[in-house]
């Protein structure tokens, strides 16, 4: 049984359709929904979201938002989302080496904590992408 | 009688007003296509977090939470959205009439005004409205970030001073090139009267918040109104450019309108200026030839 998923951003709506499975990473874990999931509401982590559609899983990368989960639908609001076929692994690298650097000096905390969370961010676009290009997940849903 | 001289720099003038007319037509009817996509891209956000921040209102009525509270009106606040600049039709004066209305609707309550866009701010002023805050020069393909002085405000005011009962925000809505409406909509408090569509049963009671209600709503609830301002402004972008690009039409067709009815009295003058010529001329030979 197929249920409604809406996914977007505050620029774009990305997709808009009935799928039958979804995992995101919430601030508190890693939660997988069917149809007919108990009502809740969470923050999302920067990580993998996985959309399972018949027999094709489709792979996003997604950081920040908050997800909606009804019985019938899931709603999810995020801050940044990428499909994995679209990451773009030398800028990611770039950004995630440059990070190490910085994080090798001496700097205020503050600064060490924005690093840290770019260091977080870029890795799992890496892992994401790398995933990716190794499965070959079937296509994107455009297709 | 005027001159041919003077008629012809008339025409001159006009069609360089033509020219610009065009031009600006042209511009504005170009933004107004990246403006109208933009708007599209962010309606369903913004409609999607409105819809899920007035469904926890409603499950969440129990708890007292400040952005929830209905209170007695005493001070209203008003997000005015305008354009910067002009030629762009009655689209300004349209919403700041039914502004007006919506307050001679409501003389117990004082108005106090944060305004993005110019056209807002000066109407505020010459109305003689307290102005909390003004924003202007935004960049339609800016990003949420420059109306965040707004947001500012609003949680001052609103939040921390509990000084603004109710804050609305005022707009003009794009419904299609040739129709702009002006809005006005309840930001704050998130009043779950307002919802469109019934909460089903099922939800109450069951509906777990993760981690904590308070952490989630802390996230969501300044995420809620950046993003619907910040929505409006697009919407009051899409508006004011497909406003621009109609009355600059107008205006070229005038000018066109204007340039036919000149070229036509020039050429009425000049045949007339010739034939009293060739008359001026044939009579002085008669003359001569008779005498």
């Amino acid at each position: 049984m197929a249920f409604m998923l809406s996914l977007m951003t505050q620029e774009k709506n990305l997709l808009s359709e009935e799928v039958d499975y979804i995992q995101a990473k919430g601030v508190d874990g890693e939660f997988g929904v069917l149809t007919g999931h108990t009502p809740f509401l969470t923050l999302l982590d920067i990580g993998e979201f996985l959309v399972r559609k018949k027999d094709s899983t489709y792979s996003y990368f997604v950081a920040g938002g908050v997800v909606e989960v009804l019985p019938d639908r899931v709603t999810v609001l995020a801050d940044t989302i990428e499909r994995a076929e679209e990451i773009d692994e030398r800028r990611a690298e770039e950004a995630r080496q440059n990070a190490l650097e910085a994080l090798k000096q001496p700097i205020s905390p503050e600064s060490r904590v924005g690093y840290e969370q770019v260091l977080k961010r870029e890795g799992v676009r890496l892992r994401i992408f790398a995933r990716r290009q190794s499965a070959r997940h079937p296509g994107s849903l455009e297709e | 009688m005027p001159s041919l001289r003077s008629i012809r720099s008339r025409i001159k003038s006009v069609k360089n007003t033509r020219q610009i007319t065009k031009a600006m037509e042209m511009v504005a009817s170009a933004k107004m296509r990246k403006a109208q996509q933009r708007v599209m891209d962010t309606r369903p956000y913004a409609e999607k977090i409105y819809e899920l921040m007035h469904r926890i209102a409603y499950l969440e009525r129990s708890f007292p939470n400040p952005y929830f509270e209905v209170r007695p009106v005493k001070t209203a606040g008003v997000v005015l959205v305008s354009t910067d600049r002009g030629l762009c039709g009655a689209i300004n004066a349209n919403l700041f009439r039914s502004l007006t209305r919506f307050m001679k609707e409501r003389p117990e309550v004082n108005f106090e005004f944060v305004t993005i866009g110019r056209n807002g701010r000066d109407f505020v002023r010459r109305s003689g409205f307290p102005l909390q805050g003004v924003i202007h020069g935004v960049k339609d393909r800016g990003t949420i970030e420059e109306i965040l002085p707004a947001t500012q405000v609003v949680i001052e005011e609103f939040y921390e001073k509990r000084h603004w009962e109710e804050v609305w925000i005022f707009y003009t809505q794009f419904e299609s090139i040739m129709s702009q409406k002006p809005r006005h909509e309840k930001l704050l408090p998130i009043d779950p009267r307002i919802l469109t569509e019934e909460v089903p049963s099922s939800l109450t009671g069951e509906y777990l918040f993760e981690p904590g209600r308070r952490e989630i709503l802390e996230v969501l609830i300044p995420r809620y109104f950046e993003t619907v301002i910040f929505q409006r402004v697009l919407e009051n972008f899409a508006s004011e450019y497909s406003a621009r690009m109609i009355a600059m039409k107008n205006a070229t067709a005038n000018a066109k309108e204007v340039i036919y009815g000149l070229t036509l009295t020039y050429n009425k003058l000049r045949q007339a200026n010739i034939t009293r010529e060739i008359s001026e001329i044939s009579s002085g030979a008669e003359a001569i030839s008779q005498g």
